[in-house]
């Protein structure tokens, strides 16, 4: 199994070099971070943590170690998932907000993204079955134009009508004020919809991408030999195209799913914010915004990660609907 | 030569240097040939007429917009559009059609400059790994791959808040530099196809050196799909640079459309039910980006001949409708 084994090896590299970028950004840029840092916190406050200095400069730099010594240190943190405490949630470690943000924004995207992957492959599906017909003279220019839609604007759009007028949805917060997080159905009913539009704008942003990669490659696989064969042997068209035509077709749409992730995670940053909803993206902005850079710089660390386990979950799937992976 | 080639019936070699059968007639009419074909496509047509009317509006900006348009105006805030203020005003009293229109510069600029620095990396880097290959070749597919996979607006959102001073050529830069990998795959990928054709062997065997082979012959020969990737790379920078502004992270003391987002966006407006200071600018951004996605979509389509929407393929419905259901299910009778 060499493929599975060499794309293992590219995630290694690839986490490795994510980590490398974020230990030299802040190393590479104009400025001084830390004392923008430190600024947020009272000497009191450093004195009620000794070693968080040192923590933030190796996140960071601006102390006295070498560059090595720094990388060394930082890495060891890493592995220990230790970025210190978040400057503008003090005294919370940033490991702690981490873990209360992210499990909204993993149920966010995780959500859109599949329902996204199934619509957009049905539609394109069709759309290249029926060429110029009804789904492709309307449903896809509608969800290419929504995809070329800035997510932003798309998701003030929905806030407006959807939301502030239409009244359909809750437009502000993850759960309604006064309900505290916890496994019980008020809160878990109350969460799901206060996600209706976020995910509602998250799909309607990434369908296209689906839509457009499955029906270019269906309109070559229409050409093929046995489905010709299938139409010649009288199978029932439907049959003809899910069985025949859409199994084969569906395969290669499924490379593009590390570029549309990847971009569908970066979108959060916008969705979140409008929506207030506390998820890792609209944190993210917080913290940059408070040069909070510790937790800033984890939760990058965070998204890159999420987006390679995904690709890799992609990738084992991949190999397992695909035997030429598997005999190569 | 290559135009007889048997190989050059595959999609990416119809690109473009052998779409040119009919410039014999036409030899006379300096129309660019490229030109014409994107015209004749109506998707590309729409597109470009879309982003012309931008371009336009750009230019005559300053004709049709107040002289300070980040001016306050106490005594004419939070207007709904009206003759006086066509797009409505601000909380601050700014007049917002003012912004949109001079807002316009800001994004093409940007957009282009971006678009063009990340275009001339990818090219260059992928086009030279595509023919030279081996170890250059594997650290260009390993950085490209590794750039698609990392999150790119997180990073820009990072490596912006590390920035002091977020000016027009910083934004460029960085913008450019984190979206160089989007292309630099598929450009790879062409140079891949062309790199054993007749013309670029005949020229390794005449000794010409690398750069002049990648330069002077792969180059020309993959013109448009490095100008669709110039658009694409054009498109999502001009996206990318207006949510950076709508996020408070990016040059938020220039005029355009993100930062006037990010002002309806921070006093909540948009809760108060004033739609017109988001919708105005947000409207500009999906138009031209709608613009660039047509003149990307009329590319491919001209290039790759398969994705068109024949007539004939209308015709086939048509008739399908009309009097084909004999022929289409036959199985309806067993």
């Amino acid at each position: 199994m060499p493929w599975l084994a060499r794309r293992l090896l590219f995630y290694v590299f690839a986490i490795w070099v994510a980590l490398t970028i974020n230990f030299l950004l802040p190393r590479m840029m104009p400025g001084d971070p830390i004392a923008g840092l430190l600024a947020h916190l009272n000497p009191s406050q450093l004195a009620a943590n000794p070693g968080l200095v040192q923590t933030y400069q190796a996140l960071l730099g601006g102390g006295d170690n070498s560059i090595w010594q720094d990388y060394v240190t930082y890495l060891g943190r890493i592995v220990h998932f230790d970025f210190g405490l978040s400057t503008s949630n003090y005294p919370t470690p940033v490991s702690e907000v981490i873990g209360r943000t992210l499990p909204y924004s993993i149920f966010l995207v995780g959500v859109a993204f599949v329902l996204a992957f199934v619509l957009g492959t049905a539609i394109g599906m069709l759309a290249a079955w029926r060429r110029g017909g009804a789904v492709d003279n309307v449903m896809v220019p509608t969800f290419m134009a929504l995809g070329a839609f800035p997510a932003f604007f798309t998701a003030l759009l929905a806030l407006y009508f959807l939301g502030l007028k239409a009244e359909w949805f809750p437009i502000q917060h993850a759960y309604e004020t006064g309900l505290s997080p916890g496994f019980n159905w008020t809160f878990l009913s109350s969460a799901f919809r206060h996600s209706q539009l976020p995910i509602l704008v998250v799909v309607a942003t990434f369908t296209g991408g689906w839509v457009l990669n499955m029906r270019t490659v269906m309109i070559n696989t229409i050409g093929e030999d046995y489905v010709t064969m299938a139409h010649a042997k009288g199978l029932p068209d439907r049959r003809v195209m899910t069985r025949y035509a859409g199994r084969n077709a569906i395969l290669p749409p499924l490379n593009g799913f590390a570029p549309l992730f990847a971009s569908a995670v970066g979108g959060l940053a916008f969705v979140e914010y409008i929506f207030s909803y506390p998820g890792a993206g609209y944190t993210l902005q917080q913290a940059v915004l408070g040069n909070d850079y510790p937790l800033a710089q984890a939760l990058l660390v965070v998204l890159s990660l999420c987006v390679i386990v995904a690709n890799l979950i992609m990738d084992l799937l991949n190999f397992v609907l695909d035997p030429r992976l598997r005999t190569n | 030569m290559s135009q007889l080639d048997p190989i050059s019936l595959d999609p990416i070699a119809l690109d473009l240097p052998v779409a040119a059968p009919g410039r014999g007639r036409h030899r006379r009419v300096r129309v660019p040939g490229w030109l014409v074909l994107l015209l004749r496509n109506p998707k590309s047509c729409t597109g470009l007429a879309m982003v012309g009317f931008v371009v336009l509006i750009a230019l005559i900006a300053p004709l049709i917009s107040v002289d300070h348009p980040n001016d306050f105006n106490i005594l004419a805030t939070r207007q709904a559009p009206s003759w006086n203020h066509l797009f409505g005003t601000t909380d601050q009293g700014s007049d917002i059609f003012s912004q949109v229109v001079l807002g316009a510069r800001r994004s093409l600029l940007l957009g282009a400059a971006a678009g063009a620095l990340a275009t001339a990396l990818a090219a260059i880097l992928g086009i030279t790994a595509g023919y030279v290959g081996g170890v250059f070749d594997d650290i260009v597919v390993f950085l490209t791959n590794v750039f698609l996979t990392i999150p790119a607006i997180p990073l820009l959102i990072v490596a912006s808040g590390y920035l002091k001073s977020r000016g027009t050529g910083t934004m460029v830069l960085v913008i450019a530099l984190v979206l160089w990998a989007f292309e630099a795959r598929i450009l790879r990928a062409q140079a891949l196809s062309l790199k054993n054709r007749d013309f670029v062997l005949a020229a390794k065997a005449a000794g010409e050196p690398t750069s002049r082979i990648v330069f002077g012959e792969l180059v020309p020969n993959m013109i448009s799909r490095i100008a669709a990737a110039f658009v694409l790379v054009f498109y999502i920078a001009l996206l990318t640079d207006a949510g950076l502004e709508f996020l408070g992270l990016g040059d938020q003391s220039v005029t355009s459309w993100g930062v006037t987002m990010y002002w309806a966006q921070t006093n909540s407006t948009v809760l108060q039910g004033e739609w017109w200071p988001f919708f105005f600018p947000g409207a500009a951004l999906a138009f031209t980006v709608l613009g660039l996605v047509l003149v990307l979509a009329g590319i491919d389509e001209v290039s790759n001949p398969r994705l068109r929407t024949e007539r004939a393929g209308r015709r086939r419905l048509f008739g399908r409708l009309v009097g084909g259901r004999a022929v289409a299910r036959p199985e309806t009778t067993s």
